[in-house]
Order: structure tokens, then C-alpha cells, then sequence
């Protein structure tokens, strides 16, 4: 079952600006799916459609064959999307009242926004840090964190948009470990970036863009032949 | 990034850290209140209780009056305006300058009530996260019809919650700029120039970023609101303050 479908998606900025150009697409409950690309390739913009943040020109996105403009709420629900900027996402003065603040947007009674805060601390790891200010947490943390308050609101597709930007070693393995985590727990993932190598070992589908367009899509071993014709490096392994 | 200053919350288990923010905050009021119509018997039992919760609490005196160095200066100015301009028997007397024994009472007054209300602040300040301030702020607003309050206790909560990454990208800005010798022009005005307008366009990118992130969130104003249980110490902790402000008006 798909349950992204993308017909003829097309969007341009206020300024003229192509964003997405006749995207067409589907994607399969469960799958891990890369969509890698050189900077202003669309990336974001793609994910920002299928979250219901920006509205298409032209097109529709369905979510388990809704689309999207039908009910934004139920997107955003459905797609939780982790941002590249984890600072900017945080909203919460604590680390607990971050994750509160999905579920507490949704109206849940309390009892079931803590249930929902503590399974979240304790799937990625920072139930001992409820507790402690956010801007005090390491990079690593800081994007478990993001992750932590998207989860609160039981999505069903997980869109990461550069996830290990501005990541040390050790903070790029925990948010890798957290995401092959969340893909075996079911969870659909997009994962945007410009750098495959961290992630293409894991994922089952490779997405190119360039200029707002989908130019390759398929199994990571085949697309990735061609990545470097549109601005995106091989994995070492393929240049050894 | 670094903590902010001492005047920010510190987690802990005591008392004062248990009770319920509304009757914290109303309180604080109605002791702060009372404290500016406070004698000086009152202000020593007030300072009294002061070293008390200090002590329970375990404040950092060193660094909060490192903290509040220049208050003391402020409070010095203002016992020297009193001393100097009030009226009365003169305790010192020169050719231009007359001090009384009424100006010295009066300014050692006005300086001891003005710290006290910091140093009630303090406790307050130390023992109450933002998200409960913002929270009981919601509670007082909420009889009010025209009053968006839910929108006010956001607006709080992401201004507390956005001073550490604002001072950071301050110092960022400031770091970045030092770099490339802008040290070297004594403009203060042309400096000024240089170090607002980026910072003020990170801010606003910043800002962008954040609504984005709580759209993606389903932000909405109709939202969970907080929930608070009123105990017996909570009122006990209400009727002290209160007690204390009838003290001071019935002297």
C-alpha cells in the first residue's frame, strides 16, 4: 500500500523561483526512501509539501489517499518532520515541555500527553534529561530532541531534512541508530541530503533531484551510478 | 552554549521548588507590595527570612551578588539622592553639602526595600521554570475575554525559551566581526551599524524558522492547557504574604 501519492506536484516561489516542478511519486508504507540532491535542488521544498507547510501550485499530495489540502491538521499528524535546524525547532523550555508541545497541539487529555512525552524520551534515548534545558544539549541530543517531539505525535511517515548536518562522529551515530531504529519499529522515512554516503547502506529507494525535478529514482545500487552527474558524491566504496 | 546567570531556574526537591507557581507568583506580589511600604522592623524580618530561604535553598550568594554588582550601584545613587536631598537635623554640614540624620533614615530605606524585593525575586526566580511561569500567567489571564492569553503565555514561553540563542548569535556575530578587525574602527556608530543589521536578520530568519517548525507541529492556540493542584502549603505560603502586606499597611 502507498501511502504517499504524489500527482503532478508543482510550485513556485513568490519571487518566481521554481520550486517543484511535475513530481510525480509514490511511496511504500514502511520504506526508507533518500532524496539526495545538490543545494536549491527542491529537497526541503518537497518535504514541506507532504507535511502540508507549503501548498502546491499545481498537483496533489495524498496521505493514505487523502490529500492534503483536504485536512492539514491530519498531515502534519501523519508526517512528522524533523528539521535541519534542531535549534530553531525546539520551542520548549525544557526538554520534556518540547516534546509536550505536539501532543498539547493536539488536545490530548494530560494523562495522554505524559504517556505520549515518556515513550518518546525513552525511544531516543533522553528520559534521564526531561528534565534539563534544551539549548544545553549536545548536537546530537539536540536533533534526538527533534526527533523525541515529532514521535510524541504518533507519525506515520518521518521526513528528516539533512539530519546529519553540523553532526560530530559520535552525534551522526546516534541519530543514524535512531532512525534505522524508528524504520524497524515501521515507521516510513524520507530522509533528504546531499551527502548519501552516512545512509544509502540502509535505505531501500534513492530519489535524485535537480532543479526541482525528480531525475532518478530507484534501488540506491543502481541510481547511485549516476550521482555524480548531478552534483551528489559516491559513497568511497564506489570510487575505491 | 553557556547558562544565562544565576538568576535562572535550578532544579531541586524543597519546598518553595513544590508549590503551586500561582500561589508562588501571587505571593511574590503581595510580598513585594508589602516591602515597599515596609519599615525597618519589617524589613529585618523580612531579610531574616530572606537568609532563611537563601540557606534552604542553597543560593550561590557569592555569584548573585557578583551578579548584582551594579545594582549596588544603583541602590548607592539612590541613598545618596535621599541623603543629600532630604530634609532635617544635619549630621553633616559643609559650605556645599548638607547631610541629615532624616536623609541617611530615609535613603537607608528606600536601598533595603528595593534590595529586598531582588532578593525576593531571586528565590522565585530559581525555584520556577518558565513554562510554569508561562503557565500560571495563562491561569490570571484567562477570566479576561479580550485578552488572547493563550497566545501571551506562547509569545513568554518562546521569548524565554530564544534569549540563549539570541545571546549566542550575538556573541557569534561579535566573535565574527572581531575577527575581521573591526576593532580597528573607533566609529562606535559605524560598529553599531555593522553588528545590529546581521544580527537582527538572524534573529528574524531564526524567527521564520521557529513558526515553521510549530505549524509542522499543528501550533494552535486551542491547545492542552496546564494543570495545577492547590495544596494546604500553597495557601499557607498565600496567607504568610498576605499577612505580611496587612503588616504593612497597618504600620
Amino acid at each position: 500500500m502507498n501511502i504517499i501519492e504524489i500527482e503532478n506536484l508543482s510550485h513556485r516561489f513568490s519571487d518566481g523561483t521554481l520550486g517543484l516542478a511535475d513530481i510525480n511519486l509514490t511511496v511504500e508504507t514502511g520504506a526508507m526512501a533518500i532524496i539526495a540532491g545538490e543545494n536549491g535542488s527542491g529537497k526541503t521544498t518537497f518535504l514541506k509539501h507532504i507535511n502540508g507547510l507549503l501548498r502546491p501550485d499545481t498537483g496533489t499530495v495524498r496521505l493514505a489517499g487523502v490529500p492534503v489540502s483536504r485536512d492539514v491538521t491530519r498531515a502534519r499528524q501523519m508526517v512528522g518532520m524533523v528539521f535541519q535546524n534542531a535549534d530553531s525547532q525546539i520551542v520548549g523550555d525544557t526538554v520534556y515541555s518540547d516534546v509536550a508541545f505536539g501532543p498539547e497541539n493536539l488536545r490530548l487529555s494530560r494523562p495522554e500527553v505524559n504517556r505520549r512525552v515518556v515513550k518518546s524520551l525513552e525511544t531516543v534515548g533522553l528520559i534521564d534529561l526531561a528534565r534539563q534545558k534544551p539549548h544545553l544539549l549536545s548536537g546530537g541530543e539536540k536533533r534526538r530532541l527533534s526527533i523525541a517531539g515529532v514521535l510524541a505525535m504518533n507519525p506515520q511517515v518521518i521526513a528528516f531534512d539533512e539530519p546529519f548536518s553540523s553532526l560530530d562522529y559520535p552525534g551522526f551515530k546516534q541519530v543514524l541508530r535512531q532512525i534505522i531504529s524508528l524504520h524497524q519499529l515501521g515507521h516510513t522515512i524520507l530522509v533528504t541530503t546531499h551527502d548519501v554516503e552516512k545512509i544509502i547502506a540502509h535505505a531501500d529507494r534513492l530519489i535524485i533531484m535537480k532543479g526541482g525535478r525528480i531525475v532518478r529514482d530507484g534501488i540506491p545500487i543502481e541510481v547511485i551510478k549516476d550521482a555524480e552527474i548531478f552534483g551528489i558524491r559516491q559513497p568511497c566504496s564506489l570510487r575505491l | 552554549m553557556a547558562e544565562l546567570t544565576t538568576f535562572s531556574y535550578r532544579s531541586g526537591n524543597s519546598l518553595i521548588h513544590s508549590l503551586d507557581v500561582r500561589f508562588k507568583l501571587a505571593a511574590l506580589v503581595f510580598s513585594s507590595l508589602a516591602t515597599l511600604n515596609a519599615d525597618f522592623r519589617m524589613l529585618i524580618t523580612a531579610s531574616c527570612l530572606l537568609v532563611i530561604v537563601f540557606l534552604h535553598l542553597r543560593m550561590p550568594l557569592k555569584s548573585v551578588l557578583k551578579e548584582i554588582r551594579y545594582f549596588f550601584l544603583l541602590m548607592f545613587l539612590i541613598f545618596s539622592a535621599r541623603a543629600l536631598t532630604e530634609a532635617g537635623t544635619p549630621l553633616i554640614e559643609t559650605k556645599y553639602i548638607l547631610i541629615s540624620r532624616q536623609g541617611i533614615y530615609e535613603g537607608a530605606l528606600v536601598a533595603w526595600r528595593l534590595l529586598i524585593i531582588v532578593f525576593l525575586a531571586l528565590p522565585f526566580v530559581s525555584t520556577t521554570r518558565y513554562s510554569e511561569v508561562k503557565a500560571a500567567v495563562e491561569w490570571y489571564l484567562t477570566p479576561f475575554p479580550f485578552i488572547p492569553q493563550k497566545r501571551i503565555a506562547t509569545m513568554l514561553s518562546l521569548i524565554m525559551r530564544f534569549i540563549p540563542v539570541i545571546l549566542d548569535q550575538a556573541r557569534e556575530t561579535a566573535d565574527a566581526q572581531r575577527a575581521r578587525g573591526v576593532e580597528n574602527r573607533k566609529n562606535p556608530v559605524y560598529r553599531m551599524i555593522k553588528f545590529v543589521i546581521p544580527l537582527i536578520r538572524r534573529i528574524f530568519e531564526t524567527a521564520d524558522e521557529i513558526v515553521m517548525a510549530m505549524e509542522a507541529r499543528c501550533y494552535s492556540e486551542s491547545r492542552t492547557g496546564p494543570v495545577f493542584e492547590a495544596r494546604l502549603r500553597d495557601w499557607i505560603a498565600l496567607a504568610a504574604s498576605g499577612g505580611f502586606c496587612l503588616w504593612s499597611v497597618m504600620t
